[in-house]
C-alpha cells in the first residue's frame, strides 16, 4: 500500500505539490490569528507568523523529500540522466552501438543456433514427432506400403501415423512456368504436427485426397508471393501441377516447413490410389509412451501388414538432417565467438563508462561533501547506464532482426537443409536479448558505478583542488579492461585468420580438373517429350542447338556433374583378384558421354576413354578406386561386380576428382559408366571460350527452339565449386567479422582511454615540458603505456589461442595454429592497432603547451 | 548523526502522543505539544512536517484534507493502530531511559 502512495503520490504530483501548499498556508494562517489573539496588527501577525515559521520553500522541500522518497529521486535521476545522455551525444552514440551491436550479434546468433541446434523442428512437443521407417542388415526400407501406415495408426502408443512425400513438379499458371517442391501429405498430417493455421483458406477436410476429392492443393506464403503476386483473390483459383488442374484452397504462413524447408505445395491423398503409392511416415507417440516398446509393436503391426518387412524392424529418426561434422563444431565455435565480441564490446562500455565517471569526480564529490549517502550516488550512476542499456536493448532488437535477415538469405542449403525453424526473432530469442541486455548493462555499468563513487568526500575535494587525476583503483581497472578487451580480439583475431586461411587453401586445393570457361545445366524433359526411340534424335538436335550458343566448343551428355556427387552407390565391390575380399565403400558413380573427360580435362592415365559402341557394362574407374580393389596392380582389363548389379570391365583409369571439404569421408572415389540414352532430367557441361553465355541467354535459346524443354540450373561449374565452400567461407566471413568489431572496438577504447588519460594529465605533461622534458620523451611516456597494455593483452590472448586451436583443428585445412604466416598476421595486425590507438594521444600530449595551460589556470 | 535520530525520535514520540487525545492538524500539533510541555518544548516547522509526513509513509499516521473553518484546506492526523502500538513501545523506551538517567543523576 506504501508502494502505492508513493506511485500515487508520482502520478499526481501536482495535486500532491498544492496538498503541501494548502496545508502550511493553513498553518501560516492559523499562527496569524493566533497572534493577532495576542493583539497584534493583521500585517505584524502575519509578518510575525512567516518568521517563526523559518522559510516555507525550505519546510516544503523538506516535506517533499519525505513523501516522495525514492521513487521521485529515480524519476529525478532518470531526466537526469537522459539529459546529460542527450547532451553528451559524443560518449552515448559510440556506447548505445556499441551495446547495441554487442545484443544484436548475441540475438541473431542465438536465433541460429536455436534455429540449428535447439529446435530445428518447431512444432508442438517435437520430442513426441518422429519419422518411422523399416530397418535391416542390409539397408531398409524408408517408404512403407499404406497398410503398414495404417497399422501404425492403431499401434498403442502411436497417438497418429500420417505420410509427407515430397517430389519436384511442374506448375504452371498462366503463361508463368516454374518448378516447385510439392509434398503429397495425409489430411491429418497438420493435426499431428500442430498449431498450423491457414493464412488464408483452409487446411485440407479429412475426407479429402480420395478420388474425385484429390484436386486440390495448399501453397505456401512464398509461392503465393512469388506465383501469384500476393493476389488476394488466389483461395479458388486453378493451378496446372504436373499437367493435372488443381484448385488453390489455402496459404500456409511462410513459417510453415515441412517434410523439409523448400515445400512450396501441398495435395492431399489418402493413400488409395491403384498405383503402388507409397508413404513416408511420420509419427507422434503417445505422452509418456516407452519408446522400445512402441517400437518392438510398430515392428509386430508392419510384418502383419505387409510380407516384405518380415526381416525388417521398426526404426524411429528426427525430422530433419542432424548436423553435419562441419556445423556441429563450427556453430559451438562461433557461438563462443560471439561470446567473446560480446564481452569485448561490453568491457569497451564499461572503460567508457568509468573514464566518464571519474571525470565526475568533482561533482560527485561535491555531492558527497554535502551529504548525498553512497548509495544515492551508486543510484545515479545505475541509472544512467541503466538508460544507456535499455537503448542499447532497443538498437539491438533492430539490429537482430537485420542481421536475421542477412543471415536468411546467406546461409547455404546445406545448413537449411538442417532445420524446419523460420529463424524468425520470437519469444525465445527476445528473452535472451532481454538477458544479453541486462548482463551487458551490469557488466558495462556496475564495476564503474561502484568504483566512480567510492569517493572520500574530503579526498575529493583536495583532489578537485589539484585539478585531479584518476584514482589509482579506477586507472588499475582500466588497463585491465583493456588488457582483457586485447587478448579477446587477438584470440578472436587467430581464429579468424585460421579458418580463414582454411578456406583460401580449401578453395585453392587441387580438383583433379579443369573447370575454367564450363557450365554445366540441367535439363527437365517432360514425360510427353518423345518416347525412347526418338530421345537419339532429340539429343542430337539439342546438341546442335546449344553449338549454336556464342562460344561453345565443346559439349559433353552425363548423368552427375562435378562438384555435386553422381549416383551415391554404397555397397560391396568384389574384384576380380582371387580369394580377395568384398571391399565396402561409398563410390560415386557417373554416367557420361566420351567427350566427358576431354572437357573437364580429366586425364585418363592409363587404358582408353569411351567410344559409342561400348557397352553399359564397360567403366572407367579413378584412381583411388583402382587402388581400392586392385592395390599396386594395373586395374585396366579387370573386372569387378558390385551387389547384385552384375560384372563391370575396367577400360581405362582416370585422375582422382577431389571433392573440397574438410571431411575427407564426403570425398569419395569415382567410377564412370557410359551414357547410353538421354533420361528425363540429363546433364549438358558445356565447355567455351572465353566463357560460357549467361543462364538467361540458354534458356532463352532453348526456349525458342524446344519450347517443352526446360533448363533448370546453369551455373558455371566455378560457382558451383564455390557454393559447395559456402559453409566453411560463411565460417571465415562470420569469424572475420566478429574479429574486425573487436579490433576496431579496442582501437576505440585504447584511444578513448588514452586520450582521456593526457586530458587528465595535462597539468603534469605542462609541468614536465617546463622542466625540460623533450616531446618526444612525453609521447613515448603516452605510447609505453599503450604498448605495455598491448604487449600483454597479446600473450594473454596467444596463449588462449593455442589452447583453443585443438578445438579449431577440425575446421582447418591445410594450416596449424603454429602457422607462421597467420602467426605474422596476427601479430602484424594487433601491434599496428595499439600504435596507431596510441600515437593520436601521445601527440596531443606532447603539444601541450606549459604558458598555455598557466594562462589557463 | 546519534544525536539527530535521538531528537527525532523524541519528536515522533511527542507527535504520537499527542495524537493520543485524537486526530489533528500540524497547528494544532505543535501549539498542544508548546502548551502541556509549558512552552519548554518548541517544535521547529521544519522539523515537525517532514516528521508528519514520515510517519505517515511509514503507516503510523493516516492524513485526509479536510475543509476547515473560514474556508482553508488543513490536512488532519490521525493515529494508525501501528501508531498506538509503536507510541506504546517509544514510551516505554522513554521512560526506561529517562529512569536510568535519573538514576545516575540521583547516585552523583
Amino acid at each position: 500500500m506504501r508502494w502505492m502512495d508513493l506511485i500515487r503520490a508520482l502520478l499526481q504530483r501536482r495535486r500532491a505539490e498544492r496538498e503541501i501548499d494548502d496545508e502550511l498556508a493553513f498553518h501560516i494562517a492559523m499562527e496569524t490569528e493566533a497572534n493577532r489573539g495576542r493583539g497584534m496588527s493583521p500585517d505584524a501577525a502575519r509578518l510575525a507568523a512567516l518568521r517563526s515559521f523559518g522559510g516555507v520553500a525550505q519546510a516544503k522541500a523538506l516535506v517533499r523529500d519525505v513523501r516522495t522518497f525514492r521513487i521521485e529521486s529515480l524519476w529525478q535521476d532518470l531526466c537526469h540522466a537522459a539529459h546529460t545522455l542527450f547532451a553528451q551525444w559524443r560518449f552515448t552514440v559510440p556506447a548505445v552501438s556499441m551495446l547495441a551491436l554487442a545484443i544484436g550479434i548475441a540475438t541473431a546468433m542465438f536465433t541460429i543456433i536455436d534455429a540449428l541446434v535447439l529446435r530445428p523442428v518447431p512444432f508442438t512437443e517435437p520430442e513426441r514427432l518422429a519419422h518411422l521407417w523399416m530397418t535391416g542388415e542390409h539397408g531398409g526400407l524408408t517408404l512403407v506400403q499404406p497398410p503398414v501406415l495404417r497399422a501404425w495408426r492403431n499401434t498403442p502408443g502411436i497417438e497418429a501415423a500420417e505420410s509427407a512425400l515430397s517430389a519436384m513438379a511442374l506448375v504452371e499458371i498462366g503463361d508463368t512456368v516454374a518448378t516447385r517442391r510439392i509434398a503429397a501429405v495425409t489430411p491429418g498430417l497438420f493435426t499431428m504436427l500442430g498449431g498450423v493455421r491457414p493464412v488464408r483458406g483452409r487446411l485440407f477436410t479429412a475426407t479429402e485426397g480420395r478420388p474425385g476429392e484429390d484436386d486440390r492443393v495448399l501453397i505456401s506464403e512464398a509461392a503465393w508471393r512469388t506465383l501469384f503476386n500476393a493476389d488476394p483473390q488466389t483461395v479458388g483459383r486453378v493451378m496446372t501441377v504436373d499437367g493435372e488442374r488443381l484448385t488453390v484452397v489455402g496459404i500456409l504462413p511462410a513459417a510453415f516447413r515441412f517434410p523439409s524447408w523448400d515445400t512450396d505445395l501441398w495435395r492431399p491423398t489418402q493413400l488409395s490410389r491403384q498405383d503402388d503409392e507409397m508413404a513416408l511416415a511420420y509419427v507422434r507417440f503417445a505422452a509418456g509412451a516407452p519408446r522400445e516398446e512402441v517400437l518392438r509393436r510398430a515392428t509386430a503391426m508392419a510384418h502383419a501388414a505387409d510380407a516384405r518387412t518380415a526381416s525388417l524392424r521398426a526404426r524411429v529418426s528426427p525430422l530433419v538432417d542432424v548436423p553435419d561434422n562441419y556445423s556441429a563444431r563450427a556453430l559451438p565455435l562461433l557461438g563462443g565467438a560471439v561470446v567473446l565480441v560480446f564481452f569485448v564490446l561490453c568491457a569497451n562500455v564499461c572503460g567508457l563508462l568509468l573514464a566518464r565517471l571519474t571525470g565526475r569526480w568533482r561533482e560527485f564529490g561535491t555531492r558527497a561533501a554535502i551529504g548525498a549517502s553512497r548509495g544515492r550516488l551508486i543510484q545515479q550512476a545505475l541509472v544512467e547506464s541503466g538508460l544507456l542499456g535499455f537503448a542499447g536493448l532497443t538498437f539491438g532488437v533492430m539490429v537482430a532482426w537485420a542481421l536475421v535477415g542477412v543471415a536468411r538469405t546467406l546461409l547455404p542449403e546445406p545448413v537449411l537443409l538442417q532445420t524446419l525453424n523460420p529463424m524468425n526473432i520470437d519469444r525465445r530469442a527476445l528473452a535472451v536479448t532481454s538477458a544479453a541486455g541486462i548482463l551487458a548493462t551490469i557488466a558495462a555499468g556496475l564495476l564503474p558505478a561502484w568504483l566512480g563513487t567510492r569517493i572520500d568526500a574530503i579526498d575529493a575535494l583536495r583532489v578537485a583542488e589539484r585539478g585531479g587525476s584518476e584514482t589509482r583503483r579506477a586507472r588499475a581497472l582500466t588497463r585491465v579492461l583493456l588488457i582483457v578487451e586485447v587478448s579477446l580480439a587477438c584470440t578472436l583475431l587467430i581464429g579468424a585468420t585460421l579458418l580463414t586461411r582454411s578456406f583460401v587453401n580449401l578453395a585453392r586445393a587441387d580438383r583433379g580438373l579443369d573447370v575454367s570457361g564450363v557450365t554445366s545445366l540441367w535439363l527437365s524433359l517432360p514425360a510427353t517429350a518423345g518416347d525412347a526411340a526418338s530421345r537419339p534424335l532429340l539429343a542430337h538436335a539439342v546438341e546442335d542447338d546449344v553449338r549454336q550458343l556464342p562460344g561453345v566448343h565443346q559439349i559433353a551428355w552425363s548423368y552427375g556433374v562435378p562438384p555435386h556427387h553422381g549416383i551415391l552407390s554404397f555397397g560391396d565391390w568384389l574384384s576380380d583378384v582371387p580369394a580377395s575380399q568384398p571391399v565396402n565403400m561409398m563410390v560415386d558413380r557417373y554416367l557420361v558421354s566420351p567427350e566427358f573427360f576431354s572437357l573437364y580435362r580429366i586425364p585418363i592415365v592409363h587404358g582408353r576413354t569411351f567410344d559409342r559402341s561400348d557397352p553399359k557394362t564397360s567403366v572407367i574407374v579413378s584412381e583411388r578406386f583402382a587402388q581400392a580393389l586392385w592395390p599396386g596392380r594395373d586395374a585396366v582389363g579387370r573386372t569387378f561386380k558390385f551387389e547384385s548389379e552384375g560384372t563391370f570391365h575396367v577400360i581405362g583409369v582416370t585422375r582422382e576428382i577431389n571433392y573440397p571439404s574438410m571431411d575427407a569421408s564426403v570425398d569419395l572415389p569415382e567410377y564412370y559408366q557410359p551414357y547410353a540414352e538421354m533420361g528425363s532430367a540429363p546433364m549438358l557441361s558445356l565447355r567455351c571460350n572465353p566463357r560460357c553465355p549467361d543462364a538467361a541467354v540458354i534458356r532463352r535459346n532453348f526456349a525458342a527452339a524446344h519450347p517443352d524443354i526446360s533448363v533448370e540450373d546453369a551455373v558455371p561449374v566455378d560457382a558451383r565449386y564455390l557454393a559447395e565452400l559456402a559453409r566453411p567461407r560463411a565460417s571465415a566471413a562470420l569469424a572475420t567479422t566478429f574479429a574486425l568489431i573487436a579490433l576496431v572496438a579496442v582501437a576505440g577504447g585504447l584511444f578513448s582511454i588514452l586520450s582521456y588519460a593526457v586530458t587528465r594529465r595535462r597539468r603534469e605533461f605542462g609541468i614536465r615540458s617546463a622542466l625540460g622534458a623533450s616531446p618526444q620523451r612525453i609521447r613515448r611516456l603516452v605510447l609505453r603505456d599503450g604498448v605495455v597494455v598491448g604487449a600483454i593483452g597479446l600473450g594473454i590472448g596467444a596463449l588462449v589461442a593455442a589452447t583453443l586451436a585443438r578445438t579449431l583443428a577440425t575446421l582447418q585445412y591445410g594450416v596449424t595454429a603454429a602457422d607462421p604466416v597467420s602467426c605474422t598476421i596476427v601479430f602484424g595486425v594487433l601491434s599496428l592497432i595499439v600504435l596507431g590507438a596510441s600515437s593520436l594521444p601521445a601527440r596531443a600530449a606532447s603539444v601541450i603547451d606549459p604558458l598555455v595551460l598557466l594562462r589557463e589556470e | 548523526m546519534p544525536k539527530t535520530e535521538y531528537l527525532q525520535g523524541a519528536l515522533d514520540l511527542l507527535v504520537l502522543q499527542t495524537l493520543v487525545l485524537g486526530p489533528n492538524h500540524g497547528w494544532g500539533i505543535q501549539q498542544r505539544i508548546q502548551q502541556v510541555s509549558r512552552e519548554a518544548l518548541s517544535v521547529s516547522h521544519g522539523s515537525l512536517y517532514p516528521a508528519l509526513h514520515r510517519l505517515e509513509a511509514g503507516g503510523f499516521l493516516s492524513s485526509e484534507m479536510t475543509a476547515s473553518d473560514n474556508n482553508r484546506r488543513a490536512r488532519v492526523y490521525r493515529l494508525t493502530p501501528a501508531g498506538r502500538r509503536r507510541l506504546e513501545a517509544e514510551a516505554d523506551d522513554w521512560r526506561a531511559f529517562a529512569l536510568a538517567i535519573r538514576r545516575v543523576l540521583q547516585a552523583g
